[in-house]
């Protein structure tokens, strides 16, 4: 008997697999129009011809994207498992680093989660398979972001104040509307400028202001969890600035009409996540026992270097300009932490999270990283601020602020060249005022006006009688803040109790 | 411009006036002082007299304490921008003071 010889099976080439897995699944509608089958993606005026040229560097399949992303996920939970077993917390620089964590645990998993939700409408309402299929990989990632951020700070809420609501309070706290509105902002555009605002100007643009500082803050802080989420979630941070920069060339090459609308957006979205990300300027500056470099020092470097240096000359080929009002931006450097850390330090009262005056080792390092403007604030206002602490009192501002309407942020942000006067812009829309910190946030007002006055306004809202009563301890109730999570960080009890895990005094509260 | 979207996109105003009743929101600015990071809003009867909102600014600002409130009474005032001389008498609305109007003072 003879055995006929077997044919070698063929295997696919790693490109002919990725193709055969993704794109080869896409077929053309032919009962239904393509406009029936993809309703919204053309309402914004994005002209696109052909979806085929979606390219997806990263080829992932979905069997890939599962094995890498398993192991990457087991190593993070080993890390969390050995840290909560040795009490890694006590191994922190010090209990006030976990306020920094505190903000972004409240204000930060919850958007995840939403950017999970677009990305996986993306998935079934983009046109083409390649993008389409990267947006279902991303749409992966922030889910699992969410879910490792919740697990990675879940140990901390047993040692730690400030961490036990974070879901309730990112719905309802005055300065967690800031992440809330930028996101919501978002989520609610078309599918196109859901790119240019997530895709491009977040992940890619602004990405590394906000993802280096904070990681190597937790590495530099003995936050062992959050710096080994940090690096988890590296890996598919690139894949996601790869999408970023993949969405806006494929608009930019598909129809040249494209391009101002491109433009457009990449100027309101630098300015909302440039305003969302000052909150990361008072951590950095203010909150980090042990600093890595200063805001102004990242926003040379991973902005103005990297970004305004790098990427906008690539994309002037394309006709694209540097943001509108980055000048303003890059003119706030030296000012922009120590306006924001102010903010939190007055309204702290009524925050999940504590504040303090910089001890005398914060001041020297404020004072060489900044030699100009930190003697302007320690000198109006710190210095005010412990004269009332020797006093035995705390300064924290007995009313409540005037918002702009469309960062949500109070408006302490001051004129262009003169750090000491507050930056006043208003607009009129059928007969109404609204007010804003800046030219930049008054632009994307006067652009779409009827979106923006419909802005939840915590300080409106409280004196509308939607916030639980007309009383601090009224909205502190229905914010579901308890004792201990706000106010002044010294005596607190998160002090108390790192001073006794660490065999010290408690101090006089 | 108007908003893009599939249908007439038009929604309210979430801080207009009528949700106040006979009330308004006023910011009121410490021009030249950060101590106050930013401008104060308050919920104020439009009938109520200007006199009184100096009144309330004397006990407010002096969480500050270098505020000296005697000094509110040579005030330089503006009302959304335009330089006035109140009448402390007259209600706010009357001194030209409307919903979310600015209210700037200098010492």
């Amino acid at each position: 008997m003879t055995v006929p010889a077997q044919k070698p099976v063929r295997k696919l080439s790693m490109k002919q697999r990725y193709s055969a897995l993704t794109h080869d699944l896409d077929w053309t509608p032919t009962y239904v129009t393509e406009e029936q089958v993809f309703p919204h993606t053309t309402f914004e005026g994005i002209k696109v011809h052909d979806w085929s040229k979606w390219d997806d560097p990263f080829r992932l399949t979905v069997e890939a994207y599962n094995k890498y992303q398993a192991e990457k996920d087991r190593r993070l939970y080993a890390v969390l498992d050995g840290f909560a077993q040795s009490q890694g917390q006590l191994g922190l620089t010090d209990a006030r680093y976990m306020n920094a964590m505190k903000i972004f645990l409240q204000g930060i998993p919850i958007h995840e989660y939403d950017a999970h939700r677009n990305f996986a409408y993306l998935a079934r309402y983009a046109n083409g398979p390649g993008a389409r299929f990267a947006a279902l990989c991303q749409s992966l990632d922030e889910l699992r972001h969410a879910q490792t951020e919740i697990h990675t700070l879940s140990h901390y809420n047993k040692h730690f104040d400030g961490m036990h609501d974070w879901h309730k309070w990112s719905d309802r706290v005055w300065y967690l509307s800031v992440p809330k509105s930028f996101f919501e902002d978002a989520l609610t555009a078309g599918p196109f400028e859901w790119l240019i605002a997530i895709g491009f100007s977040f992940e890619y643009l602004l990405t590394n202001l906000l993802f280096v500082p904070f990681m190597s803050g937790a590495a530099f802080n003995g936050d062992l969890p959050t710096m080994t989420f940090g690096f988890s979630a590296q890996s598919d941070e690139s894949r996601h600035m790869t999408l970023g920069l993949e969405a806006i060339k494929f608009m930019l090459e598909q129809d040249e009409d494209n391009l101002p609308i491109v433009q457009d957006w990449l100027d309101k979205w630098f300015w909302r996540g440039y305003r969302l990300i000052s909150l990361v300027a008072g951590m950095m500056d203010y909150m980090l026992p042990k600093r890595v470099m200063s805001w102004k020092e990242a926003f040379e470097l991973y902005f103005e270097e990297q970004m305004l240096g790098g990427l906008f000359k690539d994309l002037e080929y394309y006709g694209i300009k540097p943001p509108r009002h980055v000048d303003w931006a890059i003119g706030e450097k030296e000012i922009l932490s120590h306006q924001v850390y102010w903010i939190l330090y007055q309204y702290s009262h009524a925050a999940a999270f504590s504040t303090t005056i910089p001890d005398a080792e914060d001041q020297a390092w404020l004072e060489q990283a900044y030699p100009e403007t930190w003697p302007v604030y320690r000198d109006t206002v710190w210095n005010k601020a412990q004269r009332v602490m020797d006093e035995g009192g705390r300064y924290f501002n007995p009313g409540l602020p005037q918002l702009c309407t469309v960062c949500q942020i109070p408006m302490g942000f001051t004129e262009p060249g003169d750090p000491l006067t507050q930056c006043q812009r208003q607009s009129v829309y059928e007969g109404e005022r609204y007010d804003f910190c800046s030219d930049g946030c008054q632009w994307i007002f006067d652009r779409e006006p009827v979106k923006y006055r419909q802005s939840w306004l915590p300080v409106h809202q409280i004196f509308q009688g939607n916030c639980g009563g007309p009383t601090l301890p009224d909205v502190a109730a229905w914010y579901g803040l308890q004792p201990g999570d706000g106010a002044e960080y010294l005596g607190s009890p998160d002090h108390q109790n790192w001073l006794a895990w660490h065999g010290q005094a408690p101090q006089e509260g | 411009m108007a908003v893009k979207a599939m249908y007439d996109y038009d929604w309210p105003s979430r801080s207009a006036a009528e949700f106040y009743g006979d009330d308004q929101l006023v910011h009121v600015w410490f021009r030249g002082n950060v101590f106050f990071v930013s401008a104060q809003t308050f919920r104020f009867p439009k009938a109520m007299p200007f006199g009184e909102l100096v009144g309330l600014c004397k006990g407010f600002f002096a969480a500050d304490p270098d505020f000296v409130p005697d000094a509110m009474d040579s005030a330089n005032w503006k009302v959304d921008g335009q330089p006035i001389t109140p009448d402390l008498d007259r209600s706010l609305e009357e001194n030209g003071v409307g919903h979310k109007s600015l209210v700037e003072f200098t010492l």
